[in-house]
């Protein structure tokens, strides 16, 4: 590693630990649209993980299929669907999101919900159905009962959550295109990214990648912490 | 006296017609030992009559149960219990498990953990209660979920093969805990191929075989039975 290398790495730290306000205005943007999109998004979707994995109802193959293939799906090309929504033209122009974090917040929605609601699916109808027996014969209502079941469940649900919310943090292409990268407005910390890249402004880029680094590493550990309790289950 | 009725009951999974019963009652005072091949249907029995699972055809009624508010519709639950053959414990310490049916019992926070404590003590629990239900023997975790079931007093209750996994220690514990049951007056149905300590207590004996089920009871001459006709091969009153 050379010098410039060095000094690059010098400088991003840098800009963290001093608490540069740009580049903690670009975390604070990427932080609390993606917690507002998960926030808005993860008890619905939970919800219809449940009714897919225990429902039996018309229409359920073909929506657990279209909700893996929105998975798939370029997160640009859902930024190009909410644009020509929210645009003057479109059926949500009237909102005037575009280029807002609202508008963001819907696009990241769109991005997290398939793998919200995918993985909680999956989650769920890997559940013993005893366990739900049991504790709808013992009293709960079916409320209580989905409770226990979430209980049950908490590794996968919270790996669900962290994979969820990975993605839309993480995510450019819908950022960029409904948000704009406007500076202290819509600009995150993919979108910097990008940005501070194409300048040639690397120590920047560094920090917010140091950010999102540091992040993986807590959910990670944490999660893998999670992991490591959990006790295999004998029947 | 609380009862559950099964009328005109198909039970079917797919083209499989596991059981017929024109009409089928167990009621509290009861204790019936359920009998069957396996693959009879014994377990679906169990469950149709805890209100866990619906019948193809044909309708489950209650008599004697306290009338419920307009967000529960099956009285059944937590008044019949069902225990697993293998039970299902839930995720944390002996304690969690015998504390989870605390909020939907009607009893006062004194008597049930005053009804706890008792479980614990009856079911020799007291030295594994901050220990994870999952590390539990198998002879363990029975003991456990009847312990479980005893503190909430059910009207009903089903054992699916309660002994399966005892050793004799086990199983004189759980004995006593059923014992008590019995003595309040809780409706009992254990199934189970072989006898045990459990079927000595009963008073009498369906039988799933045919895709019917039959009903006796126990005489100085052997087993009184109503068999199934040959007119009505599927079709038995059982009580």
């Amino acid at each position: 590693m050379n010098d410039g290398w060095l000094a690059l790495i010098q400088q991003a730290f840098g800009l963290l630990f001093s608490l540069d306000p740009d580049v903690w205005a670009i975390v604070s943007v990427s932080f609390s649209v993606s917690f507002a999109a998960l926030a808005i998004t993860l008890l619905p979707s939970m919800i219809l993980g449940f009714m897919l994995a225990f429902g039996q109802f018309p229409g359920r193959w073909f929506i657990t299929n279209m909700i893996q293939t929105l998975q798939s799906i370029p997160t640009v090309v859902i930024g190009l669907l909410v644009y020509l929504m929210l645009t003057r033209m479109g059926p949500l122009g009237d909102l005037r999101w575009l280029f807002t974090q609202k508008g963001m917040i819907l696009g990241q929605m769109l991005i997290c919900a398939p793998v919200l609601v995918s993985m909680s699916q999956a989650a769920f109808t890997s559940v013993d159905r005893r366990a739900w027996e049991t504790s709808r014969t013992l009293g709960a209502s079916w409320l209580r009962a989905i409770w226990t079941l979430c209980r049950e469940l908490k590794v996968p649900l919270l790996l669900a959550i962290v994979a969820g919310f990975s993605r839309i943090l993480t995510e450019v292409g819908c950022s960029m295109m409904v948000g704009g990268n406007i500076a202290g407005v819509t600009r995150n910390i993919p979108t910097a990214i990008a940005l501070e890249t194409s300048k040639g402004d690397f120590a920047q880029a560094i920090a917010l990648g140091l950010v999102l680094l540091i992040l993986s590493l807590i959910l990670n550990f944490t999660l893998g912490t999670l992991r490591g309790k959990a006790e295999p289950r004998s029947h | 006296m609380v009862k559950v009725i099964a009328q005109d009951i198909e039970m079917r999974f797919g083209e499989r017609t596991l059981f017929t019963v024109e009409r089928l009652q167990l009621a509290q005072g009861q204790t019936i030992h359920l009998q069957g091949d396996n693959g009879s249907g014994k377990t679906t029995l169990m469950k149709l009559l805890a209100g866990l699972v619906s019948p193809t055809k044909g309708k489950v009624s209650v008599q004697g149960f306290a009338p419920l508010p307009w967000w529960r519709s099956n009285p059944l639950l937590g008044k019949a219990v069902y225990l697993h053959q293998h039970p299902y414990l839930f995720d944390g310490s002996v304690e969690y498990n015998l504390n989870y049916p605390h909020p939907f019992c009607e009893m006062s926070k004194q008597q049930l953990e005053q009804r706890t404590q008792d479980a614990i003590h009856k079911a020799d629990l007291v030295h594994l209660t901050k220990q994870a239900a999952s590390s539990l023997s198998g002879g363990e975790r029975q003991r456990l979920a009847i312990a479980r079931a005893w503190i909430m007093q059910p009207k009903l209750l089903m054992l699916d093969e309660p002994t399966s996994n005892m050793d004799t220690y086990s199983q004189e514990l759980v004995l006593s805990m059923v014992k008590d049951l019995q003595q309040i007056g809780t409706g009992m149905l254990v199934s189970s191929h072989q006898s045990c300590v459990l079927t000595s207590l009963c008073d009498q004996s369906w039988q799933i075989a045919d895709q019917g089920i039959r009903s006796s009871t126990p005489s100085k001459e052997g087993i009184n039975s109503d068999p199934i006709t040959l007119q009505e091969p599927r079709y038995v009153i059982a009580n």
